[in-house]
């Protein structure tokens, strides 16, 4: 037996009172984790499909179902090249790891398992309400705000690292989209600076290939960088089990469920984050799209070997607003990019209230039963916003309409229930 | 801190030198791609299109400058998987 296990056993005892029962509710406890932290993935591919090929599938570049599909695949094969163990992704904000990433020995088995199943409950329906609303909000911010949430109703406010979450959340949130659209700012203006003189059909049509290019880095780059943070997660939650006792590598069935977990997210494509990325936002040509999208390339390949891993989706929202202000004469919708500043804004804490009133709630209930019903609260929530969603639906067929001043096309105007006002 | 906002300032700083190289130049030179690919040519009326082939010095030019983008694209590619190995962490 290791130190993990007595871990476990010693935290459940109180609990219950065989050892059968102890190692049955925790194996219980760690499926449910697992099962969460794989639906957490899902979102993330479907929130940031967006990111990757929204100006595709708004200038043409790709057809819609093109465009997932390559994203989707593009997000798996990142995955699996990813070489680098994330356990560090969640020691940079919480003190529930030492310094080699392993769980603190206190806090292994059930108390580690429930802080990290409530944080992910808050990213998870906190990236639901924003798909929802068909804003572009950052899936590291929903993750590390639930963390985040429930470490602080777990251990106080001792339990966050508030220097990390500045260093490497709110200063890289709140300048990584200015970088991302400066860069883009100025590649469009030099591209039409360049091109002013070139035939117009020919300038459109050579652009959407260097925009497929550039996108698909972007998609490569996504799923490299965040299915990686769930493989850390689940492997997290596997060390405070005790069935994975290694902090340098992660198990396979780990990597493989990831990576089809995010490429699946990726191929159902959130297509109402896409619609505002791609038309919402700025009415975006080729030669803009190409600019932004080499520039969140540029931007988010360059920043993760500086050790501050930006958000792929403030950087990809940032250069897009860039390539609109970039062009002389286009059209940029402020009311829509403040709009999503303020969900930006409040991406992190609103996941950390939910984070913590998770964990509050099934540590009150306790053990299995209070994991196993904010996992059904957590069903009930999706299921509804998913009935929401139905009432304005985007897909493939409508995604690139054009943009009224809503997130759903006017031809079902009637319906609307969510103004993005311009 | 204080420290942490310098450091942060520091790498932000690098991320936007490194980022106008790539991403502002690429996008300059498959640009100047697209224009190669039109130069010696004649515009249409309504500048739309072109009433002359393509020249063989513009499709070289633009070979070139194709070519130097999508290799940049392949490096983005290096970096992605060995990154970390690459420019340490």
């Amino acid at each position: 037996m290791n130190d993990a296990e007595i871990g476990v056993r010693r935290w459940n005892s109180a609990a219950a009172p065989s050892i059968i029962s102890d190692v049955t509710e925790a194996l219980f406890i760690l499926a449910i984790v697992v099962i969460t932290a794989l639906a957490f993935d899902f979102t993330n591919g479907f929130h940031d499909t967006a990111n990757a090929m929204a100006t595709s599938i708004a200038t043409g570049a790709l057809k819609p179902k093109q465009a997932v599909v390559l994203a989707a695949t593009l997000n798996l094969a990142g995955a699996f090249l990813s070489i680098q163990v994330a356990l560090t992704v969640s020691n940079k904000i919480i003190s529930i790891q030492g310094s080699n990433g392993a769980p603190i020995p206190e806090l292994m088995g059930v108390p580690i398992l429930t802080i990290v199943f409530a944080g992910l409950v808050g990213g998870i329906l906190w990236n639901l309400v924003t798909w929802l609303l068909g804003l572009p909000s950052s899936s590291s911010h929903a993750l590390f705000g639930g963390l985040i949430g429930s470490a602080i109703a777990a251990l106080g406010f001792g339990g966050v690292k508030w220097d990390g979450v500045v260093s490497s959340v709110i200063i890289p949130a709140v300048f990584s989209p200015v970088v991302a659209g400066l860069v883009a700012a100025l590649g469009t203006f030099i591209v039409f600076k360049i091109t002013a003189r070139v035939a117009t059909g020919p300038r459109e049509k050579g652009f959407r290939w260097g925009q497929i290019g550039s996108a698909s880095l972007v998609a490569l780059a996504h799923g490299t960088n965040d299915a990686q943070k769930t493989m850390g997660v689940i492997t997290l939650a596997l060390i405070a089990y005790g069935s994975w006792t290694d902090v340098h590598s992660i198990p396979l069935w780990v990597k493989v469920s990831c990576a089809l977990a995010i490429a699946s997210g990726t191929y159902i494509g959130g297509w109402r984050v896409i619609r505002t990325l791609g038309k919402g936002l700025v009415e975006i040509s080729s030669p803009q799209g190409m600019a932004a999208e080499f520039a969140s390339a540029a931007v988010i390949l360059s920043s993760s070997h500086l050790g501050m891993a930006l958000s792929t989706t403030h950087v990809a929202t940032g250069s897009i607003l860039g390539s609109g202000v970039g062009r002389p004469g286009a059209t940029v919708r402020w009311r829509v990019a403040g709009r999503m500043a303020i969900a930006w804004i409040i991406t992190l804490p609103a996941a950390a209230v939910v984070g913590a009133v998770c964990w509050a709630l099934a540590h009150a209930i306790g053990g299995a039963p209070g994991i196993g019903v904010v996992f059904v609260i957590l069903v009930a929530a999706a299921g509804l916003m998913f009935r929401h969603s139905r009432k304005t639906k985007i897909d493939p067929n409508n995604v690139n309409d054009a943009w009224s001043g809503k997130l759903a096309p006017s031809a079902s105007a009637s319906e609307t229930k969510i103004p993005v006002n311009v | 801190m204080g420290e942490i906002f310098l450091k942060a300032f520091e790498s932000l700083w690098q991320v936007l030198v490194a980022g106008i190289i790539l991403g502002a130049g690429l996008p300059a030179l498959f640009a100047l791609g697209i224009k190669a690919l039109g130069s010696g040519r004649t515009l249409a009326a309504d500048g739309a299109s072109y009433t002359t082939p393509t020249t063989g010095a513009g499709r070289a030019g633009s070979t070139v400058l194709f070519g130097v983008c999508a290799a940049a694209v392949l490096f983005g590619i290096v970096v992605i998987v060995f990154g970390s190995q690459l420019f340490g962490k």
